[in-house]
C-alpha cells in the first residue's frame, strides 16, 4: 500500500472481514467451551495468591496493624499506596468506555468491556484498603453518615470522608454503566443458551431485550447519559485521593499539582494493566483479529503520554520545591532522591518516565514482547510512585528527631500479593462468565458494517 | 440549684388530664349530625342512650381507681426494663469481674478521691520524700513531697517508676526454702522463722560468725535494730556495700579537712560551676536536688544573674551538653588539669596564702597550664574563660568533682577549691550524716577469707545481691556456696538467691515503715500506703522477730511499733517538742519530715599536708580508659522495671541495653561502628559488648553503664543489656568506677542497639547540619546577647499573619498552655516516667521500639549541633502541642480528635477507628497508635496480670488495639479542678492544674495554666521575649512555648 493511503484511510478496527455469527462465536466460546489447563493453572496460582493474603489479613485482624512495618512517622505504607495503586487501575475502564466513547474513538469497542470490568474489580479490591487500614475495621462504619443517638457525624473536613463518597459513588457509577453495556448482549447469549440456569440468568440479567429499535434508541440515550456521568467521575476520584495527601501539612503531600499529576498517573497505571492483561486474553481466547495490533500501539501512544505527564510532574515538584524556598519541602525532596528510600524512587522514576519513552519508536509500539515487558515496569513504576509519596514523606518530615523507617514486613507483602490475587481470580472468572468484547458493539465497528461511499457491501443487517 | 428541687412540686397528672378532656367533650356535643333515622326523629330510647356516651353498663364501673394498675408509663417502664434485662442477660459481654461496695467504709476513703500520704523513697540513699497518691486504698502515683526540706516535692525518674515495682507480677510472693539452692519451693513463714531462729543460735552457740550483707545503713532505727541483733547473736557482724559509693571523695575530704563526708554545697550561691567527671544534673549525688539549685540561677524570669557551668569530662553525659563551656579531656588528665590551674592560680597569679607554702608550690609548679592546653587540645577561648571567671568570682565558684575520680583528683580539688576561697559555698547548716561507714576492702576480704575457711555459719542478704554487684575477684560467689546457711531477702528471685536456701520475699517501700536521716536537721519518715500485696516482710520485721527468737513474735505493726518506741525513747525527747508523742508522732507522718535543731561542727582548715604528702599521683597515659556509670537501672535493682528499661538514656537515647560508648576517632582506630562487638580486657576481667559511637566523649575512652546484664532479674529484666560487673576488681587502683590501661578490641559479633532517635544527627552534610536551628526547632542565643536586646528572639523573627481557612475560635473563658524552659531542662528524663504513670502509658519492648512504637506521650528530643568531637547539644521536652489549628483534627474521618472550648485537641479514643491519618499530618509527630494491644503483645502479657491492674490511674482510660493516642495536658486533673470549682461556686483556677510532667520536674521547667489569666505565670511565660513557638510558621498556632536556650558565653558559639 501507498504512504497516501495508509495515511487516509484508517485502518480497520477489526481484522478480517468477520462474519457477525462468527463474531458470536468467538466471543461466546470462552463461556461455553470448558476452561483448559492453562486457565485452571491460572485460577490456582490466583486464589493461592488471594488465599495467602487472606491469611495475612486475617493474621492482622487478630493480631493488629502491628503485624505491618507501620510505624510512628510512618503511619501509613503498604495500605494506602495499594490502595492508591488500585484505584489508579480502575481508572483505565472508565476512561476507555466513556471518555473514549464521548471522543468518538471507535477502537475502543474491542477493549472497553474488559477494561470496565477491570476497573470495577481494581476499585472493589481497592476499596478493601481503607477498611482493613483502620486500627478497628469492626468499627468502620463509623466512618458512614447515619443518623446515631448520639448525634455524632463523621468530619465532613477529612478528605478521608470525601474518599468514602467519592470511590462508593465511583463503583456504583462504574457498575451501573459496566452493566447496562451489557444488557444486549446477555440477550445475545440468551438466545444462544439452549436451557437451564444459565438461560434463566441471562434471561433476567437481559431485562426482555429484543433488539427492537426502541430498545437500542433507549440503550443508546442511556449509554450516552451514563458516559456523561461516568467522566467527570474519572478526573474527580483521583483527584479526591490525592486530596488525602495534598489536604495535609506534610512537606511532599502538601501539593497543588496533586490533582491533575494524580489523575493522569491513575489513567497512565490503568492503561498499563490493561495492557498487561489484554495481551494475554487475546493470545489465549485467539481474539487477535478483534483485539488488534491497532489497539495495543493507541493503548501505547495514551501510555506515552499519560508518563511523559507524569515525568512533568516529577520534575514540577522538584522545580516547585525549589523555586518556593521552603526549606521542609525542599528537603523532601531531595531526601527522596539521594536519602535512604532513593532506591525507590528510581525505580519509579526509570519504570514511569524513562521506559515509556521507548514508545516514541513505531517498531517497539507494535511490538508485544517488549510492550509486555513495558507496561509491566510502567505498572512496577506506579506502584512505586504511590510507595515514594507517602513513605517518603512521612518518614522524615519536620522533627528531625521522629525521623524513621519503614521496613514491609510479610504481611505487608502478603496482604499486597493477596490483592494481585484477588484482582486476577475476579478477572480469571469475569473471562469465563461473561463476554470479555462487547458483541453488540464490535458488530458495528466491523468492515463493511458501515456504509460506505465507494460500494455498499451486502453484509447481514 | 437544691437537690430534690423538683420533687416539692409534685403535679398529680391522673387527676387533672381527665378533667380536661370532660370539658372538650360537652362542647362537641353541641353539633348535630344524625346518624340513623332513629336519631332524626329524636327517639326517645335514643336520646337517652345517646346522652350516654357509652353504652349502658360499659361505663357503670369506670373508675380510675379499680383500673388495671398497670399505668401506660408503668407499663412502658417495665416494657423497657424487662428489655433492658433482656439484653444485658443475653449479651455474652466478657466477664469483667463485680465491683462491690465498701461494705464498711474506711473513714479516711472517699469513693473516686485520692489519698495523699507522705513517705520516704529509698531506692537510693537520698532518702527523698515522697508523697504518695492513693486510691480506694491503692498507691497509684509517687511524687515528690514538697515538705522535705532537700527534695521539695520532686522526686527522679527511678523513684517515678518505682511503683510498678511494687505491682510487679514477678515478684516473691511467698518465703521460698531450697536445701541444694536450685530448685526453691514455698514454704511458710512460721517455718522459716523457727529454722533461722535455732540456726542462729546455734552459730552463735558454736561461735560461728553471722554475716548480714546490707546496703548503706541510712535508717536510725535499722541502725539501732542492727545493734541489738548484734548484742543478741554477739557473733553476727554487719557488712555494708554500696555500687555507686563516694567512697574516694569522702575519703579525700576526710584527709583534707578531717571531717567524715564532702559537705553540702550551696550551688544556688555558686556564680561559676566547674564540673570535672560529675553527672551532678543527672544521675551523680542528689541530682534532684542539684537540678533545682542550679536551675535557680538559669531562669529568665526571676532575674537573677545566669550561673556558668564549665564541664570538662571524658565521658558524654547530660551535665556536660547542658553546659555553657564543655571541654572534652580524658578522665586521667583531669588531675593534670586541676593541677596545672592549681598552678596558675598559686604560683602565676599568688590568688591564695597557700602560695607561699612550698609543701604546695613545689608540687604544683611543674604543671603549666598552657602546656597541658596545648598537649591536651583544649579549647583557648573556654580555658582562658574559665581561668578569669574562677579568679573573678572567687568564694562564688565551685569546683565539683565527680565520684568516679580517684582520691588524689579529690584531694587536689578540695584544695583549688580552697584556694579559691569557695569554703564559703560549703554550708555550715546541713551536713551529710554517716549512721555506718560502709565496708572497705579488707572487711569485705575478711569475711569472703572466714567463709572459705568454714568459720561463717549463716550469711543475711538483706536486701542486696551481692553475688551481681560485689567484683568478681574477691570470689563471693564461690565463698559463700560453702556458708552452711545462705538468706536472700529480696523481692524477686535474684543472683544472690541461687546461692541461697531461703529466699524471703521482702516488702516495697510503700508496704513498709522506717525512718531515715542523710542530713543534719531532720529526719525522714516511711510509712506504707498498702498493706502488703503478699506474704511478703519488711527485712527490719525479719531480723527483729529473729532477734526476738521466737516466730509468734511478728506482727504486721512489729516494725512499726519498734520504729515508734525508738523515737518516742530515743529520738522525741531530744527534739524538746511541746506535743505529746502521740501527737507529735501523727503530725511527722502526716508531714513525712520530723525536724530537730543541730549545727553541724564549725569548718575546719585545710590540711595542706594531705595534699603535699600524696604518695601517688595520677598521670595520664595513650591507653583505653573505662568509666562505669549509672544508668536508668542504677545499680541494677530497677531491671524488672520496664519502664526503666524502655526509659532512653539521656544522651544517646538507646532503650533496653547498654552499651559501650566510643568516640568518632576511637570507633574508628578501632575499626567498628555501632552494633559492632568489641572486648575491654584488664588481664583475667574482660567483657564483650556492642560499640555505640557516642559524639563528645574523649578520644580512648569506653563509657559503659552499670545495671544491665543480670542473669536472674525476672522476666522482664533478665539477659537485658551486658553485666559490666565484671570489670570490677577489688585490687582498686584510681577508683572502683573508673579504671586505665584497658586493652579494646574489635571481636565477632554484633549486637543490635535499638534507639528513640536516628542516629544522624551530627551529620556534616549541609542538608542537615543544624538542621534544628534552620527549622525553628530550637532557637539558642548567648545569655550576653540577651542582655543586650531581652527581644531577641521575637525581634528576629519575621511576623507571619496567614489567616486560616477555617472558622477561628474565640476562646472567652479560660485557655489551658505550658511552657517548657529549655535554660532550665537538663534532660533527666523525670518528666517522661511521670507521664507514664499518671497516664497509664504500656511498655512495648525493645523490638518495638526499634520499629518506632514506642508509646511515651512525653519524650526528650536531643539535637547535636558542632561536630563530632566538641559537640553540643540540646535537650527539648516534646508532646502535644494542642495546636489552635491542629493539623490532626482536620483530618480525622471520624471527629475522633477535635477541640475542646478550654483549647484541649482531645481525643474520643471510643470514636476512634485508627486511620493514623493524624499521626501522620501532626507535625511534631507526638501521637502514639496501639499497634497491638500492648499489654497483652509485650512479654506474654507479662503487664497484662492482674496485679498491674491495681496499678492504673482510674482516671485515665487504659487504650486497647487500634487506638491513637497522645498528650492530653492531663486532662484528668483539669476535670478535678473544674469539678472542684463547681462544688465552691468559683471559677476556674489555672493555677490549681499541674500537669504530671511538670509535678515530676526537678528544674521546675515546665509551668501550665490558663493562658487567658493576664495574671498567670504560664501567660507571663508566654509572652516573655525569648519564648518561641516549635514550628511556628506552618500557623499551627501550638499552645507549648519554649524559652530559648541561653547559653552563659562570653560570645556567640
Amino acid at each position: 500500500m501507498s504512504f497516501d493511503s495508509t495515511y487516509t484511510k484508517e485502518l480497520p478496527l477489526v481484522e478480517s472481514k468477520t462474519s457477525f455469527s462468527e463474531i458470536d462465536n468467538v466471543i461466546a466460546a470462552p463461556m461455553e467451551s470448558k476452561p483448559g489447563k492453562t486457565w485452571f493453572l491460572l485460577l490456582a496460582l490466583s486464589v493461592t495468591m488471594l488465599l495467602f493474603g487472606a491469611v495475612c489479613l486475617g493474621l492482622t485482624f487478630w493480631f493488629g496493624i502491628g503485624l505491618w512495618g507501620n510505624n510512628q512517622p510512618v503511619g501509613w505504607a503498604f495500605d494506602i499506596t495499594n490502595f492508591v495503586f488500585w484505584i489508579g487501575i480502575g481508572h483505565a475502564g472508565t476512561l476507555i468506555s466513556a471518555i473514549l466513547f464521548l471522543l468518538r474513538q471507535r477502537w475502543r469497542t474491542a477493549i472497553a468491556r474488559f477494561a470496565e470490568a477491570m476497573t470495577i474489580f481494581a476499585v472493589m479490591t481497592a476499596g478493601i484498603f481503607p477498611l482493613i487500614h483502620v486500627g478497628r475495621p469492626w468499627l468502620a462504619g463509623y466512618l458512614l453518615p447515619y443518623p446515631n443517638q448520639n448525634n455524632v457525624w463523621p468530619n465532613f473536613y477529612s478528605p478521608l470522608m470525601w474518599d468514602v463518597f467519592a470511590v462508593s459513588t465511583y463503583l456504583t457509577v462504574s457498575f451501573v454503566f459496566w452493566y447496562i453495556g451489557l444488557v444486549p448482549d446477555f440477550a445475545t447469549l440468551r438466545d444462544r443458551t439452549k436451557a437451564g440456569i444459565k438461560k434463566a440468568l441471562f434471561t433476567i440479567l437481559s431485562l426482555g431485550w429484543r433488539n427492537s429499535n426502541r430498545h437500542w434508541q433507549h440503550y443508546e440515550r442511556t449509554y450516552l447519559i451514563l458516559a456523561g456521568l461516568s467522566t467527570p467521575l474519572v478526573l474527580s476520584v483521583h483527584t479526591i485521593v490525592s486530596f488525602d495527601f495534598a489536604v495535609s501539612v506534610i512537606p511532599g503531600w502538601h501539593t497543588t499539582i496533586f490533582p491533575p499529576y494524580f489523575v493522569a498517573g491513575a489513567v497512565f497505571s490503568g492503561f498499563g494493566m490493561v495492557s498487561t492483561v489484554l495481551i494475554f486474553v487475546r493470545k489465549v481466547f485467539h481474539m487477535e483479529h478483534i483485539i488488534t495490533v491497532n489497539h495495543l500501539e493507541k493503548m501505547n501512544k495514551i501510555l506515552l503520554a499519560t508518563g511523559s505527564i507524569v515525568g512533568y510532574a516529577y520534575a514540577m515538584e522538584f522545580f516547585i520545591a525549589w523555586y518556593s524556598g521552603n526549606p521542609f519541602e525542599m528537603f523532601v525532596f531531595i531526601n527522596r532522591a539521594f536519602g535512604p528510600y532513593a532506591w525507590a524512587y528510581w525505580t519509579m522514576i526509570s519504570c514511569n518516565v524513562i521506559f515509556p519513552q521507548l514508545f516514541w519508536f513505531k517498531k517497539i509500539r507494535r511490538a508485544i514482547p517488549v510492550t509486555l515487558v513495558i507496561v509491566i515496569l510502567v505498572n512496577v513504576g506506579m506502584w512505586f510512585e504511590r510507595f515514594v509519596i507517602i513513605v517518603t514523606s512521612l518518614h522524615r518530615d519536620f522533627l528531625p528527631s521522629s525521623w524513621g523507617m519503614f521496613v514491609p514486613t510479610l504481611y505487608d507483602t502478603g496482604i499486597l500479593i493477596g490483592s494481585f490475587g484477588l484482582f486476577f481470580t475476579l478477572v480469571l472468572l469475569f473471562a469465563r462468565t461473561l463476554p470479555v468484547i462487547s458483541i453488540a458493539e464490535i458488530k458495528a465497528v466491523v468492515p463493511g458494517a458501515q456504509p460506505t461511499h465507494k460500494h455498499h457491501t451486502n453484509g447481514q443487517h | 440549684m437544691q437537690a430534690g428541687g423538683p420533687m416539692d412540686k409534685k403535679i398529680d397528672i391522673t387527676n387533672l388530664v381527665p378533667q380536661e378532656n370532660n370539658e372538650q367533650k360537652s362542647e362537641q356535643k353541641e353539633i348535630n349530625y344524625w346518624r340513623s333515622f332513629r336519631e332524626l326523629h329524636n327517639d326517645p330510647d335514643f336520646l337517652k342512650e345517646k346522652n350516654n356516651e357509652f353504652k349502658e353498663g360499659v361505663t357503670d364501673d369506670f373508675e380510675v381507681s379499680k383500673l388495671s394498675v398497670l399505668s401506660r408509663r408503668k407499663f412502658l417502664a417495665l416494657l423497657s426494663a424487662s428489655a433492658a434485662l433482656a439484653a444485658t442477660g443475653c449479651s455474652d459481654y466478657k466477664e469483667k469481674g463485680s465491683i462491690v461496695p465498701y461494705n464498711k467504709k474506711p473513714e479516711e476513703i472517699i469513693v473516686g478521691l485520692p489519698n495523699f500520704y507522705a513517705s520516704t523513697c529509698t531506692s537510693c540513699n537520698n532518702a527523698c520524700g515522697i508523697l504518695v497518691k492513693t486510691r480506694e486504698g491503692r498507691p497509684i502515683k509517687i511524687d515528690g513531697n514538697p515538705d522535705h526540706p532537700v527534695s521539695k516535692g520532686k522526686i527522679c525518674a527511678k523513684g517515678q517508676a518505682s511503683i510498678l515495682n511494687l505491682y510487679d507480677p514477678g515478684r516473691l510472693k511467698d518465703p521460698v526454702y531450697s536445701s541444694d539452692r536450685q530448685n526453691h519451693r514455698n514454704i511458710p513463714w512460721g517455718e522459716v522463722d523457727d529454722k533461722i531462729i535455732a540456726e542462729l543460735k546455734t552459730n552463735a552457740g558454736s561461735g560461728k560468725e553471722i554475716a548480714i550483707v546490707t546496703h548503706r545503713v541510712i535508717s536510725p532505727s535499722y541502725k539501732k535494730l542492727l545493734d541489738e541483733f548484734i548484742a543478741a547473736y554477739p557473733t553476727t557482724k554487719v557488712y555494708s556495700y554500696e555500687l555507686f559509693d563516694e567512697g574516694t571523695k569522702n575519703s579525700a575530704w576526710t584527709k583534707t579537712y578531717g571531717r567524715k563526708t564532702y559537705p553540702v554545697v550551696k550551688l544556688e550561691n555558686a556564680k561559676v560551676i566547674l564540673a570535672l567527671e560529675s553527672d551532678f544534673l543527672t544521675y551523680e549525688g542528689n541530682a534532684v536536688e542539684n537540678m533545682r539549685l542550679f536551675a535557680m540561677n538559669r531562669d529568665v524570669m526571676n532575674g537573677r544573674e545566669f550561673n556558668r557551668l564549665y564541664v570538662v569530662e571524658g565521658a558524654a553525659t547530660s551535665t556536660g551538653f547542658t553546659a555553657d563551656y564543655r571541654m572534652r579531656l580524658r578522665t586521667d588528665a583531669i588531675e593534670e588539669f586541676v593541677l596545672s590551674l592549681l598552678n596558675e592560680f598559686l604560683v602565676k597569679r599568688r590568688i591564695s596564702s597557700f602560695a607561699s607554702d612550698v609543701r604546695i608550690s613545689g608540687v604544683v609548679q611543674s604543671f603549666q597550664l598552657e602546656k597541658f592546653a596545648k598537649k591536651y587540645n583544649l579549647d583557648g577561648k573556654a580555658l582562658n574563660a574559665l581561668v578569669e571567671d574562677l579568679i573573678k568570682n572567687q568564694g562564688n565558684s565551685i569546683v565539683l568533682a565527680g565520684n568516679k575520680l580517684p582520691e588524689s583528683t579529690h584531694i587536689a580539688v578540695n584544695l583549688l577549691n580552697d584556694v579559691l576561697g569557695n569554703t564559703k559555698l560549703y554550708s555550715a547548716d546541713s551536713e551529710e550524716i554517716e549512721l555506718q561507714p560502709l565496708s572497705q576492702r579488707n572487711d569485705i576480704e575478711t569475711l569472703i577469707g572466714s567463709m572459705n575457711a568454714g568459720n561463717v555459719g549463716m550469711v543475711i542478704h538483706a536486701g542486696t545481691n551481692p553475688v551481681y554487684h560485689i567484683a568478681h575477684d574477691y570470689g563471693y560467689t564461690d565463698a559463700v556456696k560453702k556458708v552452711p546457711t545462705v538468706i536472700t531477702i529480696a523481692d524477686m528471685l535474684n543472683e544472690s538467691s541461687e546461692v541461697s536456701q531461703y529466699v524471703l520475699p521482702l516488702s516495697h517501700i510503700l508496704e513498709s515503715w522506717g525512718d531515715y536521716r542523710t542530713r543534719t536537721n531532720f529526719y525522714s519518715l516511711q510509712q506504707p500506703m498498702i498493706a502488703p500485696l503478699y506474704r511478703s516482710r519488711q527485712k527490719e520485721a525479719m531480723l527483729l522477730t529473729w532477734l526476738r527468737g521466737n516466730k509468734e513474735a511478728f506482727n504486721e505493726n512489729l516494725y512499726h511499733e519498734y520504729v515508734m518506741q525508738n523515737w518516742e525513747k530515743n529520738i522525741f525527747p531530744v527534739l524538746n517538742s511541746k506535743l505529746d508523742f502521740k501527737k507529735f508522732w501523727n503530725a511527722s507522718l502526716h508531714d513525712g519530715v520530723a525536724y530537730i535543731n543541730e549545727k553541724p561542727a564549725p569548718p575546719s582548715t585545710f590540711i595542706p599536708d594531705a595534699f603535699a604528702g600524696l604518695s601517688s599521683r595520677m598521670t595520664a597515659s595513650e591507653e583505653y580508659i573505662v568509666l562505669l556509670e549509672e544508668g536508668n537501672l542504677g545499680d541494677g535493682r530497677f531491671a524488672n522495671n520496664g519502664w526503666l528499661q524502655e526509659l532512653p538514656h539521656p544522651v544517646s537515647k538507646i532503650v533496653w541495653d547498654n552499651y559501650a560508648a566510643v568516640s568518632v576517632q576511637t570507633a574508628a582506630d578501632l575499626g567498628v561502628n555501632n552494633n559492632d562487638n568489641i572486648e575491654v580486657l584488664f588481664g583475667e576481667r574482660h567483657l564483650t559488648l556492642p560499640v555505640f559511637v557516642q559524639p563528645g566523649l574523649a578520644d580512648k575512652v569506653v563509657e559503659i553503664q552499670l545495671g544491665y546484664g543480670r542473669t536472674k532479674a525476672g522476666d522482664v529484666g533478665s539477659n537485658v543489656g551486658f553485666n559490666a560487673n565484671v570489670l570490677l576488681t577489688k585490687h582498686v587502683t584510681l577508683s572502683s568506677r573508673f579504671f586505665n590501661n584497658a586493652k579494646v578490641s574489635k571481636v565477632t559479633g554484633t549486637h543490635e542497639l535499638v534507639t528513640t532517635q536516628e542516629n544522624h544527627a551530627i551529620d556534616e552534610s549541609p542538608l542537615l547540619k543544624d538542621i534544628q536551628f534552620k527549622r525553628g526547632i530550637i532557637v539558642e542565643s548567648t545569655y550576653n546577647e540577651f542582655k543586650k536586646n531581652p527581644a531577641l528572639v521575637k525581634g528576629e523573627k519575621e511576623k507571619v499573619d496567614i489567616e486560616s481557612v477555617n472558622r477561628e475560635h474565640k476562646y472567652t473563658s479560660f485557655k489551658w498552655g505550658m511552657s517548657i524552659d529549655l535554660n532550665k531542662c537538663t534532660g533527666c528524663s523525670a518528666c517522661v516516667i511521670a507521664c507514664n504513670v499518671e497516664n497509664n502509658i504500656p511498655v512495648v519492648g525493645k523490638e518495638q521500639v526499634k520499629k518506632g512504637r514506642e508509646m511515651t506521650w512525653l519524650r526528650i528530643d536531643r539535637y547535636y549541633h558542632g561536630t563530632p568531637d566538641t559537640p553540643q547539644a540540646n535537650f527539648q521536652p516534646m508532646l502535644c502541642q494542642h495546636c489552635d489549628f491542629a493539623p490532626c483534627e482536620n483530618v480525622c474521618p471520624v471527629a475522633a480528635t477535635t477541640h475542646s472550648a478550654d483549647g484541649l485537641n482531645i481525643m474520643a479514643y471510643n470514636r476512634c477507628v485508627g486511620t493514623r491519618y493524624c499521626s501522620n499530618n501532626c507535625p511534631y509527630k507526638v501521637r502514639r497508635f496501639n499497634y497491638f494491644n500492648f499489654r497483652d503483645h509485650f512479654n506474654d502479657a507479662y503487664y497484662d496480670k492482674e496485679s498491674v491492674n491495681l496499678m492504673y490511674n482510674p482516671e485515665v482510660t487504659v487504650r486497647s488495639r487500634g487506638v491513637m493516642e497522645k498528650c492530653t495536658f492531663c486532662v484528668q486533673r483539669v476535670m478535678d479542678e473544674r469539678q472542684h470549682a463547681i462544688e465552691q461556686n468559683r471559677n476556674v483556677e489555672g493555677a490549681n492544674v499541674t500537669t504530671a510532667c511538670q509535678d515530676a520536674c526537678p528544674s521546675y521547667a515546665i509551668v501550665f495554666g490558663n493562658i487567658n489569666d493576664k495574671e498567670s505565670e504560664v501567660y507571663k511565660h508566654r509572652e516573655n521575649a525569648i519564648g518561641y513557638l516549635v514550628l511556628e510558621e506552618i500557623k499551627t498556632a501550638p499552645n507549648v512555648t519554649y524559652f530559648a536556650k541561653l547559653r552563659n558565653t562570653e560570645e556567640k558559639a
